[in-house]
């Protein structure tokens, strides 16, 4: 329905975008196919799996439960904003040197929420980590691995912005 | 699966949300945390005519004390419970409920508010909320209105708001000294199978007073065992009381099957979650 498209204003990873979106479209799907930003990824659209996980104004939520229209004016980060050029952020790095990924459709998930959970200041027992981190599904790893990453991340990574 | 179209209104404050509600007589739906309505309109499950986001209504989102009331805007977000000092030292049995919510990034969106409007049977704040007998602030056309937690539902995900009603505030009076919890879930951060919380307290002469024991999960909305309450009024919680606490609770329970678990085996638990919340109770009161 043409008539019920909206030009929505943001910030994407640091730059001011704007782009049209029908009302009823979630933030998912305005990401990946109206801002080409495929690193957030879908599964369920019902809030279940995590895989859509982005930051919004530095809080981890799944963005299949959020409106396009929801986002105006707001600073989203996605996946795409961790890795400078070829270099793999400090997360990235600890993710592969824990072998935290096999397919890799959950990585851009976790990756988002072990941000938000960074950006929050607080700190994390290994067994909290696992609790906040249920937000997310692997399929393939069996989260040994993720939640080690997570927690070398936590640790005594440098924080992401 | 995609929501329907409709029409999206963003209100900037409490008189033009109503504004549009009626506007849309009743084909309208009020947008909070999105993370029980997005689902449902993802699934086609709901085919509102228009949302009415209400997330930037932030006279709605403060906790605030009020003397010996603590009053929480219907848009506090359930992270906020978790996080927040002041609810930590003024509602803490919330605070301790709120964690046991889905999981990190729905407790970032989802609003006290919403959940008690959703009214899911086996949902945390709902209980929360009737174990400290909290009062439900709404205003609709007509004004604004209290409603006890007692008759705020009338059956599984059914409140007595009319749909033309926001939720606006919610309302404490003094949080008892004593308080428990715990559920039974499947999975983290799923729903609970059942759950239960109790508050109360405990007085010089060694008897427990003005027990509060409020169950989850086990009727079309969360109810108190009143007998059980009846029961322990005066005493000192021993195993034998709390025993007989968990049977008289049997009345009042009306357990669903479901995928979760079937009502013989949520019957079968009720004594028994009854009994870790009180020997909890208990506990917090030798230390
Ligand atoms: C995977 C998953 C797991 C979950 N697990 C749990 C769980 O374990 N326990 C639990 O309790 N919840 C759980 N939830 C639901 C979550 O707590 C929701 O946040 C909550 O039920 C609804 O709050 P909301 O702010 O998101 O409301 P919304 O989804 O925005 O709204 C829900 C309903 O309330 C109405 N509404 C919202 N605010 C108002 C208001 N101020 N006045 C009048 N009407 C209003 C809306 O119109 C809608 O009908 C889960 C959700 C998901 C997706
Ligand atoms: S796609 Fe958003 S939670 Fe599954
Ligand atoms: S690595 Fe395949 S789903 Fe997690």
């Amino acid at each position: 329905m043409s008539s019920n498209e909206h030009s929505i204003s943001l910030r994407v990873n640091g730059r001011e975008v704007s782009a049209e979106a029908p009302a009823r479209m979630h933030a998912a799907d305005f990401l990946r196919h109206r801002l080409g930003l495929t690193g957030t990824h879908v599964g369920c659209e019902q809030g279940v799996c995590g895989m859509c996980t982005i930051l919004l104004d530095g809080e981890a939520v799944k963005s299949c439960l959020l409106l396009a229209m929801q986002l105006e004016g707001a600073d989203v980060r996605t996946v795409e904003s961790l890795a400078e050029d070829d270099r793999l952020s400090d997360l990235q790095a600890a993710f592969k040197k824990r072998h935290a990924l096999q397919c890799g459709f959950c990585t851009p998930g976790f990756l988002m929420l072990a941000t938000g959970l960074k950006s929050s200041g607080r700190k994390f027992s290994r067994d909290e980590i696992r609790g906040e981190l249920s937000g997310v599904l692997c399929r393939c790893t069996g989260y040994d691995g993720i939640v080690r990453a997570v927690e070398d991340y936590l640790g005594d990574g440098e924080a992401v912005g | 699966m995609k929501a329907a179209d409709f029409i999206y209104h963003r209100a900037t404050g409490v008189a033009e949300a109503l504004r549009y509600m009626e506007d849309y007589d009743g084909e309208a739906r009020l947008l909070a945390g999105g993370q029980s309505l997005m689902p449902m309109l993802n699934m086609r499950l709901w085919r509102p005519a228009a949302l009415i986001d209400i997330n930037a209504l932030s006279e709605l989102a403060e906790v605030t004390a009020q003397g010996e009331e603590t009053h929480l805007g219907a848009l506090v977000r359930h992270a906020t419970l978790e996080t927040s000092p002041l609810i930590a030292a003024r509602l803490p049995l919330l605070a301790t409920m709120v964690r046991f919510i889905g999981d990190h990034q729905i407790r970032r969106r989802g609003t006290i508010g919403g959940s008690l409007v959703q009214g899911d049977p086996a949902s945390e704040m709902p209980l929360g909320c009737l174990v400290l007998g909290a009062e439900i602030n709404a205003v609709g056309p007509a004004g604004a209105r209290m409603i006890a937690i007692e008759d705020f539902y009338d059956g599984a995900y059914a409140t007595a708001l009319e749909a033309d009603e926001l939720l606006t505030e919610i309302r404490f009076a003094v949080h008892p000294p004593h308080f428990a919890f715990h559920e039974l879930c499947r999975r983290h951060n799923d729903f609970a199978v059942l759950s239960v919380a109790a508050t109360g307290h405990f007085s010089a002469d060694g008897g427990w007073h003005g027990l509060r024991i409020g169950l989850g999960g086990v009727n079309d909305r969360p109810v108190l065992a009143e007998a059980s309450m009846a029961l322990l009024e005066g005493s000192s919680l021993s195993d034998a009381d709390i025993a007989a606490a968990g049977e008289a609770a049997l009345g009042a329970i009306d357990p669903p099957s479901d995928i979760r678990g079937s009502a013989e085996y949520r019957a079968h638990l009720v004594p028994r979650y009854i009994a870790k919340a009180l020997r909890d109770l208990r506990l917090s009161a030798q230390g």
